[in-house]
């Protein structure tokens, strides 16, 4: 119906609709943001020459290191608790409905505005609440991926691997990590995302510190140019963390 | 040895289930009773005890003003969730139809939306619509768009080509198809669809509601908060988690199973 290989002035002209929506898109806020007060809606222009000032403030550098870490912190640790309680709902049985269900569905409904408030009102404002809220919210979906991961692992295999070994430590190092690998990543993925964008929500409160704080500074003084341009900063430095690291990675495994 | 431990494996699922049960009941009173032990110990704006939140759970349900709150927090929810579903659905089928877009839709729209954070759409909301329900259900669409827009693609993707060409030999009206083939096609996404985002929107909804609401869960919280009633926020959140399961287990994977046997060949 379609043609199935697409020619290259498509392709061209694909790409120039893509761009010139953005251009358009740009000229749109330019126009409106002349009407509007500046605290409403500030230029484009004004968004980015301070999205430039910011990367090189030294403040914001500070900031933006310590929402990195905490993002990348929490993952790891979400992943360990996530992976780590699939696997003894998947290993030791009579835990499954424990895990399956009582641990996983609180964890999964649980608001992520809840964890950030009992964080405040149970730990001192700094790293440690901070991570806890992103860990509680990330893991739900590293354990759903990864549960899903050992329930797929392929029963064949398996047991040829039982035949070769008796070790439950080969066995998990040299099969079950292994063919766990791409449901990780998808896990890994998952919770980069979420926590860029919903477990920010910790540092509103939670912190003195990171990019969350500074949004929210930047809004209570009506310093719209700024949160605007923490705003675009934040999809900068999540796109580029997505090309740069995930997607490589991704690339990596899927090629073996 | 091998081999009888994958058989013993392979056969406890059958045998161990009232077990397994019970494990589930003991880990709840084991969990209820080191809440209580805690309580104990910590002051109760720290730390309320089992019994007065579940004191204050019954005074939720039976409150005509809380249950309001609840009923403005549906209200946000279900409206968001419709607003993102029709425009994520129209931006997911626009490339469908005109394959000029995709690019536009699938690599600048699609990406830009993903990579917003919420927090960004509930403090921009705030400033341009204020203090209202607007301010909520604006921040709520927003972070749902893409994942309708993901995951009605992924649905659009999939249909069957042969499909469509038979259809086509058929009719050649556009809009019979689509009624006829392409939505019939989509029923097993869009279930899937709307079950991801209403457990997204739930997360999202909150802390909409305590920045930006006049009215809301997320905004009975916030009171709640300022004035150290931790009893309060404790029933909210147990109501939250027991609702947002519930839906989900009791309807919608039901339904998602019924219409998944019917229309996945």
């Amino acid at each position: 119906m379609r043609a199935e290989q697409p020619s290259l002035s498509s392709v061209a002209a694909e790409r120039l609709i893509g761009e010139g929506l953005v251009v358009l898109a740009l000229v749109a806020w330019w126009a409106s943001a002349r009407e509007l007060p500046e605290f409403i809606l500030p230029g484009p222009i004004a968004v980015a020459r301070r999205l430039a000032e910011l990367f090189v403030t030294p403040d914001f550098l500070w900031n933006l290191y310590a929402s990195t870490w905490r993002v990348l912190v929490s993952i790891a640790l979400a992943l360990l608790i996530g992976g780590g309680l699939a696997f003894l709902a998947h290993d030791v049985p009579w835990l499954e409905t424990v895990v399956d269900q009582r641990i996983k569905p609180v964890l999964n409904s649980f608001p992520s505005i809840g964890w950030a408030i009992l964080a405040a009102i149970w730990f001192e404002p700094g790293d440690f609440s901070v991570i806890f809220v992103e860990v509680a919210i990330l893991i739900p979906f590293c354990l759903i991926n990864i549960a899903e991961g050992l329930r797929n692992a392929d029963a064949d295999l398996m047991e040829m691997g039982w035949s070769f070994t008796r070790s439950r430590a080969r066995m998990l190092w040299r099969l079950r990590l292994p063919l766990l690998v791409p449901y990780g990543l998808s896990a890994t993925r998952i919770a980069y995302g979420i926590a860029w964008k919903i477990a920010l929500v910790a540092e509103l409160l939670g912190a003195p510190s990171g990019l969350g704080y500074l949004m929210l500074r930047a809004q209570t003084a009506a310093d719209s140019t700024t949160f605007l341009a923490t705003c675009f900063a934040i999809v900068l430095i999540f796109m580029a963390g997505e090309r740069l690291v995930i997607v490589p990675i991704e690339r990596r495994f899927a090629q073996r | 040895m091998t081999a009888s431990d994958i058989a013993l494996n392979r056969t406890v699922p059958r045998s161990g289930r009232a077990a397994r049960r019970w494990a589930g009941h003991l880990f709840t009173l084991a969990f209820l009773g080191a809440w209580e032990a805690a309580s104990l110990v910590a002051p109760s704006y720290l730390l309320p005890d089992p019994g007065q939140v579940a004191v204050r759970l019954w005074s939720f349900v039976t409150s005509e003003r809380d249950l309001g709150h609840l009923g403005a927090s549906l209200f946000h929810v279900g409206a968001a969730i419709a607003i993102s579903f029709v425009i994520g659905t129209l931006l997911a089928f626009i490339p469908y139809y005109v394959p000029v877009l995709r690019f536009a839709i699938e690599r600048r729209i699609g990406p830009f939306l993903n990579a917003f954070s919420a927090i960004g759409w509930t403090l921009l909301a705030i400033t341009w619509f204020g203090v209202t329900p607007l301010t909520v259900i604006f921040t709520i669409s927003a972070v749902l768009i893409p994942f309708a827009l993901v995951n009605m693609s992924a649905g659009l993707a999939s249909i069957d080509r042969e499909l469509v060409e038979m259809a086509e030999s058929f009719t050649r009206l556009r809009a019979r198809m689509l009624v006829l083939v392409i939505v019939p096609s989509l029923y097993p996404f869009i279930f899937a669809t709307l079950r991801i985002m209403f457990g997204v929107a739930w997360k999202v909804t909150l802390t909409a509601e305590l920045f930006g609401g006049n009215s809301g869960l997320g905004y009975m919280i916030n009171l709640a908060r300022q004035e150290f009633d931790t009893a309060t926020i404790f029933a909210a959140i147990i109501l939250i988690i027991a609702f947002v399961h519930g839906v989900d287990q009791f309807v919608l994977a039901p339904l998602q199973a019924n219409v998944s046997r019917q229309y996945a060949g």
